[in-house]
């Protein structure tokens, strides 16, 4: 399957960014992933979709990885799909909000937030979205190191 | 706006209709409804930590459960996720009959959120026509995969059953009947009266409003924009079955049961089509049970929208991890502009139910609690479903 | 005919056969009215739940209605996995409504935590939590195993 429009992005956003980039992939048709430092992330992804005029953002992916919390926001452009990953240390999770530039990020953040624990700086409302009230707060259970706690039957049957 | 005791009167949930527990609060100034905000978490189950400890072939049941309305989409997003990680393609054969089920599937759920709007509007016997007449996709449905709802048809390397002849026959009978009756329908929603007075002008997201809030699905196309991940981002065998984008320039509830009429239709077209053009060879690919390392990313059009999976494998036979947006969670956003009142367009109370029902909702979410607050008026209550349907007939709307 | 609400004797005078309990059972045994509660589910069952009052399936011709308010229902039907946030609900809605009721627990999720059993957010299963009169199993169940479920009800009803 040729992946020559792919390349052509991807060689295109790594003009656009420069060093901001450390790694471009293609990896599949319509598929690239580009991974920027935390410090970049906003500045690299405002610029790409001011060039490319991009408006959808389609979720915002959080993986535990190791020392890390990958950040990854997937855009969408014309039917390919656009990945940016920047790491964040679990000590200081940490990331600027994509709120005021993709509006549509709002309750992708949140959901990162609750289950991972990555706190958006700048987020209108980084309120509960989806774990319970009752659940602690500095307990994200998508972090590796949370094992499952099945919840206690409150009748005996 | 000054705090205001809270007093929540307990409620329970009953519509028969809709979907799962989900909490909203509005702030209403007489009728109009000013802000939305919106709870939502009542149904999280911890499926994506749970796919962390269960195999790829075990996690297909799993994530299957994670809506059992459109659990055809989430399963060929899935299994083609994985098939992505492994660079492998499956055979033709399958992906056609993936684009089937996946078609009949939508026409399921299409057909089953016309006799919902149905129901929600106070138009009852729409809901029992329109669900006699969705018996026959549901027929079809279990001819195909031995079950109504929960299809289990789809694997990671290809499908688990195959289409025979006969079967073939069968279903094209089937869509014949189906045909006929959703154009029927399609008369109904374009020119009944009682349908276009509470549909026209209701829920109102705007081209920009859409846009701007990353809507998915009916409701994006309701507003004017043509993006459907079957056109733009092929999967399956969409990149050869010719079909038709549906939009809708009203930006309103009627755009959206306009787009999922026609969409019915559209699918009962591609049905055909793969019927017709199913390329003869095996049904699956065997894989082995470990992926090599690497992520991949997913997307699907399910009947509510664009539905997103990522998965990362670090070379053993679990994944790494597995994230799912599903389509719900991506109008949410737009769902809360829909519900605010500004300038001309003002949001009843009595409107809720049927602007909430019109982005079919699929997300674990629907309560049946409605929070109030009237700051003007120093009022705060709790509705149940129930008691704002019931509002919304004693308002004549 | 609309199924009347079982009235409630505190004595017999008029009703000569079966005295007090005899009345109010058949009542309740003719006319259950069902309340429907929606657990963490995916909603699979509850679309079948709503397939089995079309017209193909039919389960108000066993009287069965469903309501709005758990202070009129007989029988809570309950669908999907109990989950951290849905626990205090259900309970709350069992301890509305009054006695004799009977909690039906439909589908894999609800009967035992099927798929979702070891979840960190999931119980196992309804009778965790409430006590349960029917278990109807499958995922989903059909139309046709959910009027089986309502009707073996029905019949504990009649014998008690």
């Amino acid at each position: 399957m040729s992946l020559e429009a792919e390349q052509k992005l991807a060689s295109g956003l790594k003009e656009l960014l420069g060093d901001r980039v450390s790694d471009i992939k293609v990896q599949r048709a319509r598929s690239i992933f580009v991974t920027v430092k935390a410090e970049d992330y906003k500045e690299s992804i405002r610029r790409v979709i001011e060039k490319y005029g991009i408006t959808h953002i389609s979720t915002i992916t959080g993986a535990d990885s190791g020392p890390t919390v990958d950040v990854m926001p997937h855009l969408s452009h014309a039917g390919t799909k656009i990945t940016f990953k920047a790491a964040v240390p679990k000590t200081a999770a940490e990331i600027d909000t994509l709120t005021d530039i993709l509006p549509g990020a709002v309750m992708y953040e949140r959901e990162v937030h609750d289950l991972l624990g990555v706190k958006f700086k700048g987020h209108p409302n980084l309120a509960r979205l989806v774990i319970s009230d009752d659940w602690p707060s500095d307990v994200h259970p998508l972090r590796k190191e949370y094992k499952v706690i099945r919840p206690e039957p409150i009748r005996k049957t | 706006m000054t705090p205001m005791p809270e007093f929540s009167v307990i409620v329970g949930p009953q519509h028969p209709a809709l979907k799962e527990p989900e909490s909203f609060t509005f702030w209403v100034d007489g009728e109009d409804v000013v802000r939305a905000e919106v709870r939502i978490g009542y149904a999280h189950r911890g499926i994506e930590k749970a796919a962390e400890s269960r195999t790829y072939i075990q996690n297909i049941p799993l994530i299957e459960r994670i809506c059992g309305i459109c659990n055809v989409a989430h399963t060929i997003c899935y299994t083609q996720n994985v098939e992505y990680l492994y660079g492998r393609e499956i055979p033709r054969r399958a992906e056609y009959i993936r684009t089937i089920i996946e078609e009949l599937n939508r026409i399921h759920s299409h057909l089953l959120w016309v006799g919902i709007a149905g129901h929600e509007i106070g138009f009852d016997t729409l809901l029992m026509y329109v669900w006699r007449d969705r018996e026959v996709v549901m027929d079809l449905i279990e001819e195909m995969t031995g079950n109504r709802v929960s299809t289990a048809l789809m694997t990671v390397g290809g499908v688990t059953r195959d289409i025979t002849p006969e079967l073939a026959t069968r279903l094209r009978k089937g869509l014949d009947i189906l045909e006929e009756r959703t154009k029927y329908y399609e008369k109904i929603a374009a020119g009944e009266s009682t349908i276009l007075a509470r549909t026209k002008g209701i829920g109102i997201l705007t081209r920009d409003e859409a846009v701007r809030h990353c809507a998915v699905g009916p409701t994006l196309r309701a507003s004017g924009i043509k993006s459907d991940i079957r056109a733009d981002d092929p999967y399956a065998a969409h990149d050869e079955v010719p079909f038709d984008v549906i939009t809708s320039d009203t930006c309103d509830l009627f755009g959206r049961v306009v787009v999922r009429v026609y969409e019915t239709i559209e699918s009962i077209k591609q049905v055909r089509y793969c019927l017709d053009h199913l390329p003869n060879g095996p049904i699956r690919i065997r894989l082995p049970n470990t992926p090599p390392r690497g992520e991949s990313l997913s997307r699907v059009e399910a009947p509510r929208g664009e539905d997103i999976h990522y998965v990362r494998s670090d070379g053993s036979d679990r994944p790494a991890r597995y994230k799912v947006r599903a389509p719900t969670l991506g109008n949410l956003a737009g769902l809360v502009e829909m519900l605010t009142s500004k300038g001309n367009y003002k949001v009843h109370v009595a409107d809720i139910p049927i602007i909430l029902a019109g982005i079919d909702p699929c997300m674990c979410c629907m309560d049946r609690t409605a929070r109030f607050i009237e700051p003007s008026r120093n009022k705060e209550w709790v509705w149940t479903w129930d008691q704002l349907k019931r509002y919304k007939r004693r308002s004549g709307r | 005919m609309t199924p009347s609400k079982p009235l409630r004797f505190e004595h017999s005078t008029h009703f000569r056969s079966g005295g007090t309990l005899g009345l109010v059972s058949w009542a309740r045994a003719s006319s259950p009215w069902l309340i429907h509660f929606n657990s963490a589910g995916c909603n699979a069952c509850d679309i079948e739940i709503v397939a089995a009052l079309t017209p193909r399936f039919d389960l108000e011709r066993f009287g069965a209605l469903l309501k709005g308010s758990p202070r009129h229902a007989d029988v809570m039907v309950v669908t999907g996995t109990v989950t951290r946030q849905t626990r205090d609900r259900i309970i709350r809605i069992w301890e509305q409504m009054p006695e004799p009721k009977f909690a039906v627990a439909v589908g894999n999720c609800c009967v035992s935590g099927g798929v979702f059993r070891g979840c960190y957010n999931s119980y196992p299963g309804l009778d965790s939590v409430i006590p349960v009169a029917a278990y109807v199993y499958g995922c989903p169940p059909k139309p046709e195993n959910i009027i089986h479920g309502v009707a073996t009800l029905l019949g504990k009803i009649r014998g008690s």
